[in-house]
Formats: structure tokens, C-alpha cells, sequence
């Protein structure tokens, strides 16, 4: 038996399934950005792996990408809640509902 | 064979994290499953020839990014437990898994079918590296970065530059005089919070009619569950002051 | 003692330094310039810049005007400008949308200058984001591919996602911000996994090698349809990822709420330059990597013109809040936008046209439709529908001004929007199949239930009466009225002289494609 990139790129889309499961369920905000962070290493492990079957370094260099403008990411969204807590105790995405409509 | 014992041993290392983020209670277990799921992705690309990848990968998000969250969750207090067991939208969990599953069905099988399609061997930009000669996977991977992908390259560095502006400066305390809370919102919370406390004493007082018109048991059983009510009614009003504060 | 078997030098590659065309890639660096200017005053001087930080981030704009002008002026000659193997390009498509990008990103920073520096959340480093979330857009009307679009979309989405926070101390503002990130973050993870895919599926990430490979086996030269699966779920992700960015529906839900919180000038930035790049995204993909791929996008792009049209325009009708309502009805608009690519692939250069046709008017109409809405909020501090009431009674100008864009959006001639719906119309129409018929339909109808609460809003600007009968006129700032001149007399001169658009907007196709 061999491990072909396919089994990778099951690996990913079971960690991405994950993710996406994760950020619907959960209202924590924290939680939520790790979802997405799971996700966007579905992405990754997916790239890496294509670029492996293909035998091409692009693969690579996207995942170098998607790592920096996720760290961007990180630091805004963690702002954010910062900025946020700042008014109110408790941060659930439930009780931000003063928009409704 | 120790190719598919490493697949093996990182992909449960990656599974288990990855669903205890989503399991856990409390936020810094949640940061923590994280890392693992980070490191055993970590070992996963060096068995896909992504050397810097891999160092990377530890380097700054085990490294940075998760440390970021936990610094975040230990600066704020929201370390609380939520409690998993309340439901916010009836039937939300039921569709988020459903939606969940079906996406990894959808693209399994998708990917399943597309082996034999996809020939490979075109080296569009440049090989994954060789060990034995000086074309290492760090130097393709840097002259790519710098030749082809040198725009987007000099656009992340000014995404960066932004990020970390912006961060600060929606962190950073205001200066100046804080403003009074605004609009309406004290009011509202508090007039829903005497809304909330004159049903509960209403309801208790129902309860008290109707247990002692039953008998002795009754009124005992009421009186503990009027006790138990108290409580929460005092931390919904800890949780309103606090988010007044 | 020779050192040479030791120094490493022999050993070095040669390092091949890309060819850049700094002449093609100037409206970026003056941007960049003067974003890096605008911090550098406001570290210097630092309160004493704040009445000029406005004014030189509008500067820094026009002057970025320039070098567009110069690259147009050579097109004729030069042809388009192709660097970094194709991953750049300078088109006769891309120069247009950056001038678009441009103008309304100056026309956003008129109408910020009075609000922000008033309202109680001032903060220097707005117009550097501003500056930074165009500088965005500017690189993506030019990106061709995978990783430049990516990267230009998250460089215009991180300023947006502050910018909607701005009003760090109200919640509304707050939760704007939030659930922006958020549903922002799940699209780019959602995109990033079809980019993926496709990177898989062709082995590129150039958008015209893309395609290429995409339609024919590279190595028999037979048309490819073995992959067909896998690309389909590419092209899915990615264009959901994109919905979710141009509010189409049922990727819509983050629109209103986001509209409402933000500050008016941020809101009405999100609304149209935004909502522009989303666009500009999309059809680079359509018409450049998936074009041999008509067969996947055309049907996913039906069905999100449709119920985008369908859904916008139904929920719109029962709004009471006139930014929600504005949400609500660019959910329609994007759908109409939409409608041209669900039948891109077979008549691609009227398609084209008539979306670029439409991108610039709908800037227009949008940009000035909220310079209405700040400049009643002046006076009302309200944003709810009813604040429009009787707006004819104390500021006659502001109302024709209203008038003029509500019925801009709706399509009556001979005011701006009758032209570009006109040319969607046409373009769906002449592709003559079954479904593009329908889709013509669906067209004709949501444009007369979106006159009706169009209309409904011109009606309580002349009919009502003014909330308390209070005719104070509103002070309106020279900056905000200049924002106002500006949008009339766009919406005017498109609505009268079309051809005057459509000599620009009649572009061939996007270079490569």
C-alpha cells in the first residue's frame, strides 16, 4: 500500500469539513477565528499536496501566502474582539444583536 | 511502510485536535487542541518535501498565532466555559452538521474521481527541490517568491503594515473623556431585567399558591426551586452590571 | 591563502530580477506613497494634521488619476502591459475599473472629511486605511492570477473590517465589524479551498494558463472533460466566496446588518467600491480562467442572479430603515450584475460591456444616493425611513437630488440607471436560449417591484410632511456638496449621453482571455 497525495488531500477536506462544522456550532468569537484557522490549514495541507502530485513549487508558495494573510487576519479579528470586550463583558456572536431586521 | 505509519500517526494527531477545538468547553483548551493539530500538519508537510513549510508552520502559527489567541483569552477573562449543552437556534447543530458532512462527501467524491485526470509533470514554475544539490526546497521555493510572485509579495508586506496599524489602533484605549454609554442601552437592560425579575416573582408566586394549596411536600419542593431561581436571577444581574460597566 | 574553495559565491545561481514596467505599476506606488505620507504627518504633527489628512488623501487620489491617464493615453499604442509571466496585466478593463475604484474611493473621502472629523471617533489613521482598502482594488483590477487575487482581496477586506468597527464605542458599530470579519474570513477559507482545487485540477495558477489547461488535455490536446468534477467544486467554491463579498444572495445575510452599523461614509464604501472589487474579481475569473468552462459557471451564476434579484427585491419592500433598505436593494443590484455572466460564455464582449457599463453607473447613483442619506442624518441623526419625510420642505435641493438617484436606481429614463439596465437586458436577452429568456424576465419584473419602493421613497421626500414640522435647512459642508455635484451630474451625463459611457466601458475582451 501506498500513500498517494490523495490520501492528503481526504485529510483536508475532513479538516475542513471540521472547521466549516465548527464555525457554524460555536458562538465564542475566539473559537470561531480557530475555526477558520483549521480551515485555512485544510487549504494549506490541500496545496502543499497538489503541488506535490504536480511536482510544482507554486503549491508552496500559495501556502506561503495563505500563512501571512492569515497571521493579518488573526491580528484584526483578535482587535476586534479586544475593541469589543472593551464595552461589554461577555462576548458571544448571540448576544451581539441589537441589529435585527 | 514508515511513510504510511507517519501518515497515520500525524492524520489522527490532526483529526483529534482539529475536532477537539470544536468540542472543547473552554477557549484555552480549544487554543491548545489547536497547536496540536498545527504540529502534526507540520509533520505532514515535510513528508510532502515542504521543508520551510513545515518550519513555518511552527514557527509562526504554533508559535505567534496561537500564542496570540491565548494571550487574548487570558487578557479578556472570556475563559469561561460555554456551556455546549444549550442549543442558541434549535436545529442549528443538526444543519451545521448535515452542511458539514455533505461538503466532505461532495469532496471526496469529487476528489476520489479526479485521480487518473490529473497528469501532473508540468513544473509550471519551478521543482519542489532536490536534497542532493544545492536546488533545496528553500531556494525554489525564494525564487519563485521573488520572481513570479514578487507583487503579490510586496502587497502582503503592506497587508501586514495595515494589520498591525489597525490593530493597534482599534485596541488602544480612546483618549480623552469616555463617553457615556450610548443611546438607550442601559435603559433597555434594565428595564428587560425589572421585565425579566417582576415574571419570575409573578411565576414563584403561582408556584407558591399552587404548592401550598397541594400540601406540605409541594411547598417544599417550591421553596428549593424558588432558592435555585434566585441564583440565576443574581448572575443575570451580575452579567447586566458587568456589561454596563 | 585562497579563500575561494570556501566562500559559497561559485555556487550561487543567478538570480533572474523580473522585468518591471514601472510605468504600468506607478498608480500603485503613488498610492502607497501617499498612504505612507498620510501616516508619516500624523506621526509628526499629530493633532495639528487632522484638518489635512482629508485633503491630502484626496490629493493623493487625483494625483493616482495621472498615471491612468498616461496608460490610457499609450494603450492605443503599446497595447495591453503583460508582467510577472502574465499575472499582471494592464487592459483597457482593468485601467477603466481602477479609474472607477479611484473616483469613488475620492468621492468616500468627501464625503468622510465632515464625519469623521466630528463625530466623537476621530482617529488619524482612517484615510491610511481608506487608502490601503483602494490601493486593494487598484491591485485587483489587474491581477490575473490565483495568489494576486487572493492577496488583493484580503488587502482591500482588512481596512474594511476596521473601517466598519470605527465607531469602537457603539455597539452597532461593533457588531457591524464583527460579523463583517466573520462571514469575511468563512468566505476568503471557502475561496482559498477552490482555489486550491483549481490549482489541482490545472496545475497553474496564471489565470490564462488556467485556462488553457483547463480546456484541453495538454498532453493530447483533446478537449478535457475527465476533471470535470473536481472543477466543478473549484469553480463553486470560489464564486461562493465572491458572493459572499458582492452580497449576492442567500450570501447576503452579513449586508444589512454591516450597512446599518458602519459609519454612513464606510457603509456607503462597502456598497459600491467594495461590492465593485468583488465584481472586478469575478469577472477576471469568468472571462479569463473559466472561460473555456461555460458549462460550470453559467448555470451557478443563474441561480445566484436569480434569487439575489428575487430575494433582495422582497425583502426590500418591507424596510424601514432607508440604509437597510439601500442593503437591501444592492442585493438586487448585484443580481442584476450577475445576469450578463450567466450567459458570458456565449456572448462575451456584450456581456462585458454591459457590466462595466453598469459598474460605473451604479458607483454614481449609490455614491450619491448615500451623500443623500448623510446629509439628511446631519440634520435628523436618523437613518429610519421615515427621516426622509418631507426632506422637499427644508432642503429642496438635497430632494431633488434624491429623487433624481432613487429613480437613477430604478431604471426610468433618461436618468443614468435606464441605460445600464437597458444594456444588461440586451445582453441576456440575445443569447436567446430558454433560461436566458427567463432570466430576461426575471429582470423585467424585479425592475418594476424595485420602482416601487424606489418610488415609495420619492413620495415621502415630496407628499409628507416634515417629522414635527421642523424646515431648519441642513448646513451641508462644501465637501459633502461637492461629493453631491459630482454624483448629479455623473448620473446625468450617463443617463443622457450613454454613448458617452459606452465608448469608454465597450471594451474586447479582458486581455488573454
Amino acid at each position: 500500500m501506498e500513500i498517494t497525495s490523495n490520501w492528503y488531500l481526504i485529510l483536508s477536506a475532513l479538516l475542513f469539513s471540521i472547521g466549516a462544522i465548527g464555525l457554524l456550532i460555536r458562538r465564542n468569537p475566539l473559537v470561531m477565528f480557530m475555526c477558520v484557522e483549521l480551515m485555512l490549514n485544510a487549504v494549506n495541507l490541500s496545496f502543499v499536496a497538489f503541488g506535490d502530485r504536480l511536482g510544482d513549487i507554486a503549491g508552496q508558495v500559495s501556502v506561503f501566502f495563505v500563512l501571512v494573510v492569515a497571521a493579518a487576519e488573526v491580528v484584526v479579528g483578535l482587535a476586534l474582539v479586544v475593541a469589543i470586550s472593551r464595552r461589554r463583558a461577555t462576548t458571544t456572536a448571540d448576544d451581539l444583536s441589537v441589529l435585527r431586521g | 511502510m514508515v511513510e504510511i505509519i507517519v501518515f497515520a500517526v500525524c492524520a489522527a494527531i490532526v483529526l483529534v485536535g482539529a475536532v477537539g477545538v470544536i468540542a472543547a468547553r473552554n477557549p484555552v483548551h480549544s487554543a491548545l487542541f489547536l497547536i496540536q493539530t498545527l504540529f502534526g500538519m507540520a509533520v505532514l508537510f515535510i513528508s510532502l518535501e515542504a521543508h520551510f513549510l513545515a518550519a513555518v508552520q511552527v514557527v509562526v502559527y504554533a508559535g505567534a498565532i496561537v500564542i496570540l489567541f491565548l494571550f487574548v483569552i487570558m487578557l479578556l477573562g472570556v475563559d469561561q466555559a460555554e456551556d455546549l449543552n444549550i442549543e442558541p437556534i434549535v436545529g442549528q447543530r443538526f444543519i451545521a452538521f448535515i452542511v458539514g458532512a455533505a461538503t466532505f462527501v461532495l469532496m471526496v467524491a469529487t476528489l476520489a474521481g479526479s485521480s487518473d485526470a490529473i497528469t501532473g509533470q508540468r513544473q509550471a514554475t519551478g521543482p519542489l527541490g532536490d536534497e542532493l544539490t544545492d536546488n533545496n526546497n528553500v531556494r525554489e521555493l525564494a525564487e519563485a517568491l521573488f520572481t513570479d510572485y514578487v507583487f503579490a509579495f510586496e502587497a502582503t508586506a503592506i497587508l501586514l503594515t495595515i494589520a498591525v496599524v489597525g490593530a493597534v489602533v482599534l485596541a488602544k484605549r480612546t483618549s480623552g473623556e469616555m463617553l457615556p454609554v450610548p443611546q438607550n442601552t442601559l435603559e433597555i437592560r434594565e428595564a428587560d431585567y425589572q421585565a425579566r425579575v417582576d415574571a419570575r416573582a409573578a411565576e414563584l408566586e403561582a408556584n407558591a399558591a399552587a404548592a401550598a394549596e397541594a400540601g406540605e411536600d409541594g411547598s417544599a419542593e417550591a421553596s428549593s426551586a424558588a432558592a435555585s431561581d434566585d441564583d440565576t436571577a443574581d448572575d443575570e444581574m451580575a452579567d447586566a452590571e458587568g456589561g454596563d460597566a | 591563502m585562497d579563500f575561494s574553495a570556501a566562500l559559497p559565491v561559485a555556487d550561487v545561481v543567478a538570480f533572474n530580477r523580473p522585468a518591471i514596467d514601472w510605468h504600468a505599476a506607478s498608480p500603485e506606488l503613488i498610492l502607497l506613497g501617499f498612504g505612507a505620507l498620510l501616516t508619516l504627518v500624523d506621526v509628526i504633527f499629530l493633532d495639528r494634521a487632522k484638518q489635512y489628512t482629508a485633503a491630502l488623501a484626496g490629493i493623493g487620489l487625483l494625483v493616482t488619476m495621472v498615471p491612468i491617464l498616461t496608460l490610457a493615453n499609450d494603450m492605443s499604442e503599446t497595447g495591453p502591459r503583460v508582467m510577472f509571466d502574465g499575472a499582471y496585466v494592464i487592459d483597457e478593463f482593468s485601467l477603466i475599473m481602477k479609474a472607477i475604484f479611484i473616483l469613488s474611493g475620492y468621492v468616500v473621502i468627501l464625503l468622510s472629511t465632515n464625519y469623521i472629523a466630528e463625530g466623537d471617533y476621530w482617529e488619524s489613521e482612517y484615510y491610511g486605511l481608506m487608502l490601503s482598502a483602494i490601493l486593494g482594488m487598484v491591485v485587483m483590477a489587474s491581477s490575473r492570477d490565483l495568489i494576486s487575487i487572493f492577496v488583493a482581496f484580503e488587502l482591500l477586506s482588512i481596512p474594511s473590517y476596521m473601517l466598519a468597527t470605527w465607531k469602537k464605542r457603539s455597539l452597532e458599530s461593533n457588531e457591524a465589524g464583527l460579523k463583517y470579519y466573520l462571514m469575511g474570513v468563512f468566505a476568503s477559507a471557502i475561496m482559498l479551498y477552490g482555489m486550491s482545487l483549481l490549482f489541482g485540477a490545472s496545475g497553474e495558477t496564471i489565470l490564462t494558463k488556467v485556462n488553457a489547461s483547463l480546456s484541453s488535455d495538454p498532453l493530447t490536446g483533446e478537449s478535457l472533460s475527465s476533471s470535470t468534477p473536481v472543477l466543478t467544486l473549484a469553480v463553486i467554491f470560489v464564486i461562493v466566496g465572491f458572493a459572499f463579498k458582492v452580497s449576492a444572495a442567500p450570501f447576503h445575510n452579513w449586508a444589512p446588518d454591516t450597512y446599518s452599523g458602519a459609519p454612513i461614509p464606510v457603509t456607503a464604501f462597502l456598497a459600491v467600491a467594495s461590492k465593485i472589487a468583488g465584481f472586478v474579481a469575478l469577472v477576471q475569473l469568468v472571462f479569463v480562467g473559466f472561460y473555456a468552462r461555460a458549462d460550470v459557471f453559467q448555470p451557478l451564476m443563474w441561480i445566484l442572479a436569480a434569487a439575489s434579484m428575487i430575494i433582495g427585491n422582497l425583502i426590500a419592500l418591507r424596510q424601514t430603515d432607508i440604509v437597510r433598505l439601500m442593503a437591501y436593494s444592492g442585493v438586487a443590484q448585484a443580481g442584476f450584475i450577475l445576469a450578463p455572466l450567466a450567459v458570458a460564455g456565449d456572448v462575451g464582449d456584450q456581456a462585458l460591456a454591459s457590466i462595466v457599463s453598469y459598474l460605473a453607473i451604479y458607483a454614481a447613483m449609490n455614491l450619491g444616493a448615500f451623500a443623500v442619506i448623510l446629509a439628511a442624518a446631519r440634520k435628523t441623526g436618523s437613518t429610519s425611513i421615515e427621516s426622509m419625510n418631507g426632506l422637499f420642505s427644508y432642503a429642496p435641493g438635497l430632494a431633488v437630488a434624491m429623487t433624481i438617484f432613487m429613480f437613477a436606481l430604478a431604471g426610468i429614463p433618461p436618468l443614468g440607471g435606464w441605460f445600464a439596465k437597458f444594456q444588461i437586458f440586451f445582453a441576456v436577452v440575445e443569447q436567446g436560449g430558454t433560461w436566458a429568456i427567463i432570466l430576461g424576465v426575471l429582470l423585467a419584473v424585479n425592475s418594476v417591484i424595485a420602482l416601487y419602493y424606489y418610488a415609495s421613497v420619492a413620495r415621502r421626500i415630496w407628499a409628507d410632511q416634515a417629522p414635527d414640522g421642523d424646515l431648519t435647512p441642513i448646513r451641508i459642508p462644501p465637501s459633502l456638496g461637492a461629493a453631491l455635484v459630482l454624483t448629479v451630474v455623473a448620473t446625468l451625463v450617463f443617463g443622457f449621453l450613454p454613448g458617452a459611457v459606452s465608448q469608454f466601458t465597450d471594451v474586447g475582451l479582458i486581455a488573454g482571455g
